[in-house]
């Protein structure tokens, strides 16, 4: 290689990674959202500069209420998870290294499974003949089986969690690992007890796992239109239905663009906060 | 005092050893990390564990220290049993070769932690962190993360933490390995100082020998999990019992085998391939393997105390500074030696293939074993 390559070699890849970025992700997604700005008159799309599918979003209480009750349900997910992703990860954390590993791997095996496919698993599981139903009735439990957990909110909420829960354990996992031995042995030799060691050493230590696995629960969960679409029924309305409706069957392509901003901000704001509170100063 | 004997400080003779060791083993699997040992450490002595990896030496700092559980044997500590107490019910701390820090604590609550999870007041706590700062001289550090402190810093915070509760026993795992050289030697007279001036016992890991003779009341020399020699340094080093304690420390041109020719009060008269030899002090018990081991600097010109002599053939000649490295041949029996001499200004390097009559002094050799046990 020449000098004159070398010197020009780091610029080249600059320019071709940012023009990537830019072609794939920047401009696709820019070219979409300008829609929100755009507005429909008789079918069809009135290309003019609006504000007024924003005035349309504050003004109408039930976008509203969708939007909020859609933000709960997320952050239940996100807050169930965290204590269910912490106590999985904590327990892999606590096998040996043999088993950890396969554990490890069986939790990540659903990431690479269809969504879809996952979604009717979870149907199958919760329906009035399904596997929740069946196995408190057999066990003795319940007499009838419970219709309640389908075609709600509240079978959304079970949905996402049981779906999402790998994107909680292994961040905590990852953060579990890195603790290094010796720090658990010098803990426990200056005299801390195992819940003081957990309290001053472990949970400090893991918990930007934690934020982190909460950030991407929040941003899946809130923007996720097929769990709800499936399990979710009349009561399981969604934010993410209601933008996949202004596509679909509204056909309101503009409205839609603007729900989706509105998402995104949310989606960035949670994303800020996450780093900032999940990166904490002495790791910086 | 030293007992030359035993190696052992006047302090054993006041009462019992601070920490006793009686027939210590620890495996991994079926793999004997030590071998069933005994070894005791006196109240306020430097005692240094020396060996080289894989010597079993941290394994048995981590099992004194509760971190590896003992497959057999007693650990007593002033003459209670602690080997099934738990880590953090062991009357004394350690300082790790990685220093061990809490990533999310500042200096002064790493320093505190072990007062803070006591439940002290916060008073106290804050005066004995002080003090504690003040005696590793990191005061004006106090705010900091250990991401933000140098090798040394951190060091010597590891230090503060591990003395905060008064243990009367510090144990110390190759605490400096990861020093550069200038900061390592700071270093080394700081923790012999701390040490000399607290009292507080210090049972120190190393595989530096010259680190182990420079801090140590006592050294204990560890091979294949089991002690090989303990003494004090000067014994060790002008004493070795085993070739591999001699190796350890320096002593190289290894001359076997070994006769005992005659034994006199004051010293031994050995046969050798190379000569016969007058040794200083009395045989060792056992005589399987026996060679006689002389260090290089012990080597040079015949002379009324370099008694013992050989003809000898320089094969090169090295000048490293302040020393001159000389090889040198036994022409009958190809014997190599090494003999390392002051550098002398003054002197014209003796010619390649030329025959010197070098000599040692009977007190600055030793007769040494296969195996010291």
């Amino acid at each position: 290689m020449t000098a004159y390559a070398r010197m020009v070699r780091p610029g080249l890849a600059d320019c071709l990674l940012w023009g990537a970025a830019a072609l794939f992700i920047l401009i696709p997604l820019a070219s979409f959202l300008i829609f929100g700005f755009f507005s429909v008159v008789s079918n069809s799309i009135d290309y003019r500069p609006t504000l007024a599918n924003f005035d349309e979003l504050l003004s109408n209480s039930s976008y509203r209420t969708t939007f909020f009750r859609t933000m709960r349900m997320a952050f239940l997910v996100s807050a169930t998870n965290l204590v269910l992703g912490y106590a999985t990860a904590y327990f892999i954390w606590q096998r040996p290294p043999a088993w950890r590993n396969l554990m490890v791997i069986a939790l990540a095996i659903p990431l690479l499974m269809s969504y879809i496919i996952k979604i009717y698993a979870m149907r199958g599981v919760l329906g009035t003949n399904g596997l929740l139903n069946s196995a408190t009735m057999a066990l003795g439990i319940i007499d009838e089986p419970v219709s309640a957990l389908l075609f709600n909110l509240t079978a959304v909420r079970i949905t996402l969690s049981v779906v999402l829960l790998p994107f909680m354990v292994l961040p905590i996992y990852v953060a579990l690992e890195r603790i290094p031995a010796s720090v658990l042995h010098a803990a426990s030799d200056l005299g801390a007890s195992e819940i003081q060691i957990f309290a001053r050493v472990v949970l400090p230590l893991s918990l930007p796992g934690g934020i982190v696995g909460a950030m991407f629960t929040f941003v899946l969960a809130s923007g996720d239109f097929l769990a709800p679409e499936l399990v979710g029924g009349i009561e399981g309305f969604t934010y993410g239905r209601l933008i996949f409706s202004q596509f679909g069957l509204a056909f309101n392509w503009p409205l839609g663009a603007a729900l989706s901003i509105v998402l995104m901000i949310v989606a960035l704001g949670v994303i800020y906060a996450a780093r900032r509170f999940g990166n904490p100063r002495w790791q910086r | 005092m030293a007992n030359p004997e035993t190696g052992s400080p006047a302090a054993a003779d006041v009462g019992l050893p601070l920490l006793r060791i009686r027939g210590l083993g620890a495996r991994f699997g079926t793999v004997e990390a030590i071998k069933p040992l005994d070894l005791d450490v006196n109240d306020g002595e430097f005692l240094t564990i020396l060996g080289p990896s894989g010597s079993g030496k941290t394994t048995l700092l981590r099992t004194i220290a509760g971190f590896q559980p003992p497959s057999a044997g007693r650990i007593e500590f002033d003459g209670k049993d602690i080997a099934d107490l738990p880590i953090n019910r062991r009357p004394f701390n350690t300082v790790f070769q990685d220093y061990a820090l809490f990533p999310h604590m500042t200096v002064r609550e790493n320093v505190g932690f072990g007062l803070r999870v006591r439940g002290t007041a916060k008073a106290q706590l804050n005066d004995r962190v002080d003090a504690a700062l003040g005696i590793v001289g990191l005061e004006e550090f106090d705010a900091r993360y250990p991401s933000q402190l140098s090798g040394g810093q951190q060091q010597r915070t590891a230090l503060a933490r591990a003395m905060i509760c008064e243990p009367r026993l510090i144990l110390l795992d190759e605490p400096l390995a990861a020093l550069d050289a200038a900061l390592r030697r700071q270093m080394q007279n700081f923790l012999k100082t701390l040490q000399r001036q607290s009292g507080i016992t210090f049972l120190f890991v190393t595989h530096d020998q010259s680190e182990a003779i420079t801090m140590s009341d006592r050294i204990c020399v560890m091979r294949s999990g089991s002690i090989e020699q303990i003494g004090t340094p000067r014994e060790l080093y002008y004493r070795p019992k085993s070739r591999f304690v001699a190796a350890f420390f320096g002593a190289s041109n290894i001359v076997e085998p070994c006769r005992i020719h005659e034994t006199r009060d004051d010293a031994t008269i050995v046969e050798t391939p190379v000569g016969q030899f007058r040794i200083s002090g009395p045989p060792p018990d056992s005589s399987s393997g026996l060679a006689l081991a002389i260090r290089p600097e012990a080597l040079g010109p015949e002379d009324e105390t370099r008694v013992n002599t050989l003809e000898l053939e320089v094969v090169a000649v090295s000048f490293v500074g302040s020393e001159t490295i000389t090889e040198l041949r036994h022409r009958r029996t190809s014997q190599v030696f090494t003999m390392k001499t002051r550098s002398d200004p003054a002197a014209r390097p003796p010619d390649i293939g030329s025959i010197l009559n070098i000599g040692f002094d009977p007190a600055e050799c030793a007769l040494v074993t296969e195996a010291a046990n």
